[in-house]
C-alpha cells in the first residue's frame, strides 16, 4: 500500500513536472545528452536551474555567457561560417528578431506558454521569461541614503561628474535601446536634453552593465546605471547595494530563442519547456529577477513598488545610428 | 616545408586584406570593393587612433627598456647583493597573464579606492593615482613589456668586451664616465632593439588596452578592431580587417627596423667574442640602496599584482576593506573545482601549450636546420617567410585568420584546431630564434667528423646535432608553452565555447564580474607556468633554461 502510494506520488510529481508541460520527448533529449545554450542570464543564476534541470532531465546544459552583444555576434558569425553550435539562446527581443529575420532563429511555440499573461507574450518570439531593470544603484558602504542622487535629474548635479558609471552606449546594445528609451520616461525634448547633459558629465563607461555593477560592489566607481537584480545577487554575498527610487524606471524584455537547426532539438524543447516552467521562474525570482508572474517579486525592499516600461525596439539600423549618435555625445 | 611555412604566413595575411576590400560581411558572398578604405581613411578618429597607437607604443617601449636598462645594469654589472634573485625574478613575470596584471594595477591606482590611492590618501591626504589615462596605459604595459627588453640588454651586457672599459678607466676615467661614454654606447643598438620589438608588442597588444582603454576613453588600432569584430552590433569584419591591414603595415615598418637593429647587434657580438667576464662595479655604500631601487621595480613588476589577485581570490567579493578581508574564503577555489567551464578551458589551453608548443619547435627546428647548416636552393626565402609573423599583430592576424578559415574545406573554425594554427603562426619566430642561436654554435667540423668516420645524413642528425640542438629546443619550447598557455590576444577573436581556452575565460569572468573566480584561474595559471618551467629544467639541456 505504502509502496502504491510512493508511486502514486512519484507519477503525480513527473505529472507536475513533465508531460503534459513537456511535449519534448525526455528519452530522445537524454540520448542526445546536453543543450547549448548561449545567453545573457547570469552563469550564477544559470548554475541552479542547470542543476535543477539536470536532476529532472538527465540532460546537461552546455552554457556559454556573454553580453547580449556579444552573444548574437558569435551566434551570427557561426551561422555565416556554416556552423550553428548553439540549441538555445537567452537574448533581448529586437536582436533575436534580427536574428530571426536572416534564420538563425526557428520557432518553438511551448505548451508552457499558456503559463504567461498575453501582455509578455511577443508575436515573433514569444514570451518573456524576464525583464531586466535598469535602475540606479549604489553601494550604501560608500554612499549613505541621504547623499543619494533621489532623480535621474539630480544625477546631472555636478558633484557626480565622472563619478557614475554605465555601460558603453556606443557598443552595448542594452545600453543604446535603454538610451533610446528614455521618451517613453520624460518626453522626447527633456530626454535629448537629459542624455547630451549625461555624456557632459563623462559617466565611467564599460562594456556592458555586469562590469558596471561590479564597480559599483567594489567601491571603485559606487553609482551608477545597472540592473536591479544586483542588489539580490551581490547581497547574498554580503554587500549593502540600494537603489534611487525615481517614478518611473524602463526594463528590457528576455526572451528565448531556439536555432533554426539545434545541434540538440529535442534537449532544446524540453530544456525550453522547463525553462519556462513555474519553477524556473521561482528560481528567477529568487535570485533577483523580475519574472511575468503575478504576486511574484524579486527579493528585495520595495520591489513590489517598481513601475517600469519596456525599452523601445530598435532594427539594425536603428542600433547604428543610435550608436553614432551616442558616440558624439559620450566622446566628444 | 617551404609550402608549409608560405601557406601559414602568407594565407592569412592575403586574407586579411582579402576582407578588407569585400563588400559583404564575414561567410557572406559579396564584391570587391574600396569602400572600407575610404570610410576608415576619411574618418578623423583613424589618425587620432594611430596617433594614440603610436604615443602608447612609443612611450610603454621607453619606459621598459629605462625599466629593463636598470635592472640589467644592476644584476649583470655592479656588485649589488640578491642579483641572481633579482635577476630571476625579471624573467617571471613573462608568465603571468598580463591581462590579469591590467587589472591588478587597476584594482591598485583607480582614482577612487585604488589600495595605493587609499593608502596615500590616509597617510598624506591625496590620492594622487589614476589609471585611467594614457599614462597609466603605459605604465601598466611597461610593467609588462619591461622582462623582454630586460632578457636583450642583459645578455648585450653580460657579452660585452670589457678591454674598451678597462681602457677608459685605465686613462683617468670616472665610473660615470665609462658608463655614459663606453658602457651605453656599445649596448645602444641592443637598446634600439629592445625598444622597437617593444615598440611592436605594445601596438599588437589587447591585454592591457581591453582593461583600461575604454574607461579611459582611449581608442588605439587593437580596440578599434575588437569594437568592430566582436564589440559592437552589427560586427562589421570588414572595417575590422581594414584596420587590421593598417596596423600590420605600422608593425612590418617596425619589424624592418629591428631587423636591421638586431643584425647590428650579432655584428658586435662577433667582434666582441668570448670568455670575457666584464668588470663589476664596486657601488659600496649604495650597494643595498641600488639594490632597493631593482626590488622596488620587481615590486611592480611581479609581488604587486600577484599579491593583489591572491587577496581577490579569497575575498567573497572585491572591496578594498578590512571588513571584507576578514571574511576571506577559499570558496572560490573550491567553486573552481565544480566548474567544468573551468576544467575544460584548463584542458584545451594546457593541450594548446604541450602539443602546440611541441609542434611549433619542432618545426621550427627544422627550419632553423634547413636555413642555418644546409645550403638548399630558398634557405633565404624560407628565412623571410619565417619571419613575417614577427610583424602580424595578434589581432590582425586573428581577423585574417577568421576570413581565411571560415570557409576552409577542412572545417578548423569553431575548433580548437584554429587555435593551435593561430598560435603556432604567431609564435614561429619565438621558436626559431631560440634553435637557430644554438645551431649556429655547433661547428660543421663536427658533422663533418662525422661523416668522415662513416655515418650517414640521418646518424648524424640523431648523434650529433640533435642533442648539441637540444638545449635551444627545450628553452624554445618552454618560451613557447608559457606563450600558450595565457595566450589572450588572438584567442579572445577565434575561440567558440566548445574549445575555450583560459585567455578568454578569464576576460569573461572579468566582464561577469566574477573576480574571485578570474583570480583564482590567475594564481592556478601562474603556478601551472612555473611547474612548467621547473619540469622543464629537470629535463637535458636545462643549463639554457629560465
Amino acid at each position: 500500500m505504502k509502496r502504491m502510494a510512493c508511486v502514486g506520488l512519484g507519477l503525480l510529481f513527473a505529472f507536475a513536472v513533465f508531460p503534459p508541460l513537456y511535449s519534448a520527448e525526455i528519452a530522445d533529449a537524454k540520448k542526445e545528452g546536453k543543450v547549448v545554450i548561449y545567453g545573457s542570464l547570469e552563469t550564477g543564476t544559470m548554475n541552479i536551474i542547470r542543476k535543477a534541470f539536470k536532476e529532472k532531465s538527465g540532460v546537461d546544459i552546455e552554457y556559454w555567457w556573454s553580453s547580449s552583444t556579444k552573444v548574437t555576434d558569435r551566434i551570427t558569425t557561426e551561422f555565416r561560417a556554416g556552423k550553428q553550435l548553439f540549441d538555445v539562446t537567452l537574448n533581448h527581443r529586437p536582436l533575436l528578431k534580427i536574428m530571426k529575420k536572416e534564420g538563425i532563429i526557428g520557432t518553438y511555440e511551448s505548451p508552457a506558454f499558456k503559463f504567461f499573461p498575453p501582455e509578455v507574450i511577443d508575436r515573433e518570439v514569444g514570451p518573456a521569461y524576464r525583464n531586466v531593470i535598469i535602475g540606479i544603484l549604489y553601494n550604501e558602504a560608500y554612499i549613505k541614503p541621504d547623499q543619494a542622487p533621489k532623480s535621474y535629474e539630480d544625477l546631472l548635479d555636478p558633484k557626480w561628474k565622472g563619478k557614475f558609471v554605465m555601460a558603453d552606449p556606443t557598443t552595448h546594445t542594452t545600453t543604446t535601446q535603454w538610451l533610446a528609451s528614455f521618451p517613453k520616461l520624460m518626453g522626447k525634448e527633456k530626454a535629448d536634453r537629459y542624455i547630451k547633459a549625461l555624456g557632459a558629465q563623462r559617466p565611467v563607461l564599460v562594456d556592458s552593465i555586469t562590469p558596471a555593477s561590479q564597480k559599483i560592489l567594489s567601491g571603485e566607481v559606487p553609482i551608477g546605471f545597472t540592473f536591479t537584480k544586483y542588489i539580490v545577487i551581490y547581497g547574498k554575498e554580503g554587500a549593502k547595494l540600494d537603489y534611487v527610487r525615481v517614478d518611473k524606471m524602463l526594463g528590457d524584455g528576455q526572451y528565448f530563442g531556439i536555432s533554426s537547426k539545434p545541434p540538440h532539438p529535442n534537449a532544446a524543447r524540453l530544456f525550453i519547456d522547463y525553462f519556462l516552467s513555474e519553477e524556473s521562474m521561482k528560481i528567477l525570482a529568487e535570485v533577483g529577477e523580475t519574472v511575468p508572474r503575478k504576486g511574484v517579486f524579486p527579493a528585495f525592499k520595495d520591489a513590489d513598488k517598481i513601475k517600469y516600461v519596456e525599452f523601445d525596439e530598435l532594427d539594425s539600423k536603428g542600433f547604428a545610428e543610435k550608436s553614432q549618435e551616442y558616440r558624439k555625445i559620450f566622446f566628444q | 616545408m617551404g609550402a608549409g611555412l608560405a601557406f601559414l604566413s602568407l594565407y592569412p595575411s592575403f586574407f586579411l586584406f582579402y576582407g578588407s576590400v569585400r563588400s559583404t560581411p564575414l561567410g557572406v558572398p559579396g564584391n570587391f570593393t574600396g569602400a572600407n578604405y575610404v570610410q576608415v581613411y576619411t574618418d578623423p578618429e583613424t589618425y587620432r587612433l594611430i596617433a594614440n597607437t603610436l604615443l602608447f607604443a612609443a612611450g610603454a617601449s621607453g619606459l621598459s627598456v629605462v625599466l629593463a636598462l636598470v635592472l640589467a645594469w644592476i644584476t649583470v654589472r655592479t656588485n649589488a647583493p640578491f642579483r641572481g634573485f633579482l635577476e630571476l625574478t625579471a624573467v617571471v613575470p613573462s608568465i603571468m597573464p598580463s591581462l590579469l596584471v591590467a587589472i591588478s594595477w587597476v584594482l591598485l591606482l583607480n582614482p577612487s579606492n585604488g589600495v595605493l590611492n587609499e593608502l596615500t590618501r590616509a597617510s598624506l591626504g591625496i590620492a594622487p593615482f589614476n589609471i585611467y589615462g594614457l599614462s597609466g596605459l603605459i605604465f601598466v604595459e611597461a610593467l609588462v613589456l619591461t622582462p623582454l627588453a630586460f632578457l636583450i640588454i642583459a645578455a648585450a651586457l653580460r657579452g660585452m668586451d670589457p678591454a674598451l672599459e678597462e681602457s677608459a678607466r685605465t686613462l683617468g676615467s670616472s665610473e660615470a664616465g665609462v658608463a655614459l661614454r663606453i658602457t651605453f654606447p656599445l649596448i645602444r643598438p641592443a637598446i634600439l632593439a629592445a625598444g622597437t620589438l617593444n615598440f611592436v608588442r605594445a601596438a599588437e597588444t589587447f591585454d592591457t588596452p581591453a582593461i583600461i582603454a575604454l574607461p579611459a576613453r582611449i581608442e588605439l588600432f587593437t580596440t578599434k578592431i575588437f569594437r568592430e569584430a566582436i564589440g559592437s552590433f552589427p560586427a562589421n569584419h570588414n572595417l575590422a580587417a581594414t584596420y587590421g591591414v593598417g596596423l600590420l603595415a605600422l608593425t612590418l615598418f617596425f619589424v624592418y627596423l629591428y631587423r636591421r637593429l638586431t643584425s647590428q647587434v650579432e655584428r658586435y657580438a662577433t667582434v666582441t667574442g668570448k670568455g670575457f667576464r666584464p668588470h663589476l662595479i664596486d657601488l659600496r655604500g649604495w650597494r643595498y640602496p641600488i639594490a632597493g631601487g631593482a626590488f622596488l621595480i620587481l615590486v611592480m613588476m611581479v609581488i604587486l599584482p600577484f599579491l593583489t589577485l591572491l587577496l581577490v581570490s579569497i575575498m567573497p567579493y572585491y572591496q578594498p576593506s578590512w571588513h571584507i578581508l576578514q571574511n576571506a574564503t577559499l570558496r572560490h577555489y573550491v567553486n573552481l573545482l565544480h566548474d567544468d567551464r573551468i576544467y575544460r578551458a584548463f584542458q584545451n589551453s594546457l593541450f594548446l601549450a604541450l602539443a602546440g608548443a611541441t609542434v611549433c619547435i619542432l618545426f621550427a627546428a627544422v627550419i632553423s636546420y634547413l636555413t642555418v647548416k644546409t645550403k638548399i636552393w630558398g634557405r633565404g626565402l624560407l628565412e623571410s617567410l619565417a619571419f613575417i609573423p614577427w610583424a602580424f599583430p595578434g589581432t590582425a592576424l586573428a581577423i585574417g585568420i577568421l576570413w581565411a578559415y571560415i570557409n576552409f574545406p577542412i572545417p578548423i573554425y569553431a575548433t580548437v584546431w584554429i587555435l593551435m594554427v593561430a598560435y603556432i603562426t604567431r609564435f614561429l619566430p619565438y621558436g626559431l630564434r631560440s634553435v637557430s642561436s644554438t645551431i649556429i654554435q655547433i661547428h660543421a667540423d663536427l658533422e663533418e667528423a662525422s661523416a668522415t668516420c662513416g655515418a650517414g645524413l640521418l646518424a648524424t642528425l640523431r648523434r650529433i646535432m640533435i642533442p648539441l640542438m637540444r638545449p635551444g629546443i627545450v628553452a624554445g619550447w618552454i618560451i613557447l608553452a608559457t606563450f600558450f598557455i595565457r595566450e589572450f590576444s588572438c584567442s579572445i577573436f577565434l575561440y567558440s565555447p566548445g574549445a575555450e581556452p583560459l585567455g578568454p575565460l578569464l576576460y569573461f569572468y572579468y566582464q561577469e564580474g566574477a573576480f574571485g573566480a578570474m583570480a583564482g584561474v590567475g594564481v592556478l595559471i601562474t603556478l601551472v607556468s612555473v611547474l612548467l618551467i621547473l619540469g622543464a629544467r629537470a629535463l637535458p639541456g636545462r643549463e639554457v633554461v629560465g
